[in-house]
């Protein structure tokens, strides 16, 4: 298997009028091509932060990131927003699908920023939403008329479409129900099975069944099934010992 | 982003806020309607002023010399045989009287004229003839009158009057002909013209003549002849620099219009000026507006950033919404603009019967006009898109 993604020692720090924001404390993180990758955590804990910089929309403050091979770290504006219109593929939590846009318009806006010839963009489309069961009736409705399932399996199109390297996906069941949110995860397992790379974040542990792999963070640091289990057992063995 | 695609974009950003965009260019709407009215009308007017005079006219020079003694037809005939590019000078005496026909009196100006000087300034016959050379000379008792005139001596502006009667003092004259009105006069003074002979010796008794025209020669230069006029007269006259500036004002139709012109400029900067207040303040309001969109797309900005957006995409993206309301707002503009000034000229029209003013629009005018809302459109709107575009794309996604 090869390696999409290497995160090395990463630290993320905010510095404001409020003072400074220490949230990723030294990450190190590899992602194997074709992984459905499930990252868990309490909220707060930096997951957001973390997949901001996997999807280049975010820096790390130290240590080196590395796509594809290469180190995205220093990289400029324009070449950032190059990979995250090529490489990179977003699926959010609120959908975030233009409203008054057609479901084909909004799957095909990647496409747009990457300079697709027109001619090429539709057809991709069409094949992104196939993919993951869009019915061909709905393509032209405007994105506001259609259900939350809907909606996000469109936006798993749009994240899709562009053939990236890596999904990204922010608790994108965060805002379905339990039937839906199911629809939703089989098609990130299909997509894996299509030997795509999905990281996806979660708080539901019904969810992260779905993964071949589960990281756990806390307070910026990364923990394995095992350190979790053994974080949360002494933290209620700690509880159970005050009471 | 390619540019048809920035296109469909803009399309569809400023149709979901028809009303508000309708709402802010009515400043942009005011000032290039204003600007193009006047502009219009301006051409117009020049128009109907060439048009009114005539091509014959433009070869007219009309000379002005304030002497100490009144000048007279023998110096016309020196200037004319002195100054190259003359075809004839000649000029016309004034005098006032009392004029009666057979049921009504009046008074009368009475311009003395020698008969070239019909042709030269283009008047035209409604009925009979101007009186002859021979008719000058010889003193015959005959005269032409305006034919606005006709209404005061015999009640009917229609009236064929060629071959009556007309007493001025003791002496009756016949009327040889009336010809086309030259202008309103006050109140019922008639307009008559006589045998600059005949006014001089039985009417007004003067030889003076106070108004001289020059015709030049085809081909010449006008402005040449213009100088060599003054030079000649100066010199005729034995002037100091001094006094010819002050003393003699020669001009041409076309210096006439070359001035109408400057004048017709500084009104037009005027005018400008005024709409370039209007324009300003439409051009915050725009950039009010874009500043609003901004804040309201604040997610969709963030949406565009993470699926691959440049910030040149999307200054671009803002930058093309403004430069298109501005340049919708300029179009409808000028087309008011133009429907205003057709408008007014034919209200104009109207209330003057005498003139006719048809407004005048072109090319340069019109594209001027587009390119001042383009310049608008990018000089409010740059600021907006650059804030668009300097948006931090995870705060803005995490934007409520
Ligand atoms: N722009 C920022 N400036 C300061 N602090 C921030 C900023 N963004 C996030 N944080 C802080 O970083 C921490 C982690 O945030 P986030 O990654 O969004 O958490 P999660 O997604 O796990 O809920 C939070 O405490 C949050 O307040
Ligand atoms: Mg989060």
């Amino acid at each position: 298997m090869s390696q999409v993604l290497r995160i090395q020692d990463v630290h993320r720090i905010y510095e404001n009028e409020a003072g400074i924001t220490h949230v990723l404390h030294g990450v190190n993180l590899s992602v194997e091509r074709g992984e459905l990758l499930v990252i868990m955590g309490p909220s707060g804990s930096g997951k957001s932060t973390l997949m901001n910089i996997m999807g280049c929309l975010d820096r790390p403050t130290l240590g080196t990131y590395t796509l594809e091979g290469i180190d995205v770290s220093e990289l400029s504006d324009d070449d950032l927003a190059f990979i995250r219109s090529t490489r990179i593929g977003f699926v959010f939590q609120s959908f975030n699908l233009l409203p008054r846009a057609t479901v084909l318009r909004n799957v095909t806006l990647p496409l747009i920023y990457a300079r697709t010839p027109k001619a090429e963009r539709v057809e991709r489309a069409i094949e992104a939403l196939t993919m993951v069961g869009v019915p061909v009736d709905l393509f032209d409705h405007r994105s506001n008329q259609l259900s939350g399932g809907q909606m996000q399996r469109v936006a798993i199109a749009r994240a899709i479409v562009n053939d990236p390297a890596l999904i990204l996906a922010d608790e994108p069941t965060g805002n379905l129900d339990s039937a839906t949110s199911d629809m939703v995860m089989a098609t990130f397992s299909h997509l894996r099975d299509q030997n795509k790379t999905v990281v996806l974040i979660t708080h539901d542990p019904e969810v992260a069944e779905w993964a071949d792999r589960v990281i756990y963070i806390r307070d910026g640091i990364l923990l394995t099934a095992e350190q979790e289990e053994a974080y949360v057992k002494s933290r209620d063995g700690q509880a159970r010992g005050r009471t | 982003m390619k540019f048809s695609d920035l296109m469909y974009e803009t399309w569809s950003a400023l149709e979901s806020n028809r009303g508000r965009s309708a709402l802010t260019i009515l400043g942009i709407v005011i000032g290039i309607a204003a600007v193009i009215a006047m502009t219009s009308l301006i051409g117009g007017i020049r128009q109907s002023i060439v048009d009114e005079l005539g091509l014959n006219q433009a070869r007219l020079i009309y000379i002005n010399c304030w002497t100490d003694r009144e000048l007279t037809f023998e110096d016309l005939d020196r200037l004319q045989a002195n100054v190259p590019g003359y075809d004839y000078v000649t000029g016309a005496g004034y005098g006032y009287a009392s004029v009666s026909s057979d049921t009504k009196q009046a008074e009368a100006q009475i311009t003395a004229v020698k008969p070239i000087y019909f042709e030269a300034t283009g008047t035209k016959m409604l009925q009979g003839r101007p009186f002859s050379e021979a008719e000058e000379r010889s003193g015959a008792m005959v005269v032409v009158l305006d034919q606005a005139s006709l209404r005061t001596l015999f009640d009917d502006p229609e009236a064929q009057v060629v071959g009556k009667t007309l007493r001025i003092g003791n002496d009756s004259y016949t009327i040889i002909g009336v010809s086309e009105s030259i202008g309103m006069m006050w109140g019922d003074t008639v307009l008559l013209y006589a045998p600059f002979s005949v006014n001089a010796s039985r009417i007004s008794g003067s030889e003076s003549i106070s108004n001289i025209i020059g015709f030049a020669t085809e081909g010449e230069d006008l402005d040449d002849v213009v100088r060599r006029t003054e030079n000649y007269l100066a010199s005729y006259f034995n002037m100091t620099e001094q006094q010819k500036e002050e003393s003699i004002y020669v001009y041409s139709m076309k210096s006439l219009t070359d001035e109408l012109d400057s004048t017709m400029m500084s009104f037009s900067i005027l005018m400008t000026a005024i709409a370039s207040i209007s324009l300003l303040v439409g051009g915050i309001g725009i950039m009010n507006m874009m500043l609003t969109n901004v804040t309201e797309r604040i997610r969709e900005i963030g949406l565009r950033k993470a699926l691959g957006a440049k910030n040149s995409d999307i200054t671009r993206q803002f930058l093309l919404e403004s430069v298109f309301l501005c340049l919708a707002g300029g179009v409808i503009g000028i087309i008011f603009g133009y429907l205003g000034a057709l408008a007014f000229s034919g209200l104009a029209t109207n209330l003057a019967q005498t003139v006719q003013v048809r407004p005048v629009i072109d090319v340069s005018t019109v594209v001027i006009a587009a390119s001042i809302c383009v310049g608008i459109g990018i000089l409010f709107g740059f600021g907006p898109a650059r804030r668009a575009a300097k948006l931090d794309p995870v705060e803005s996604l995490q934007y409520q």
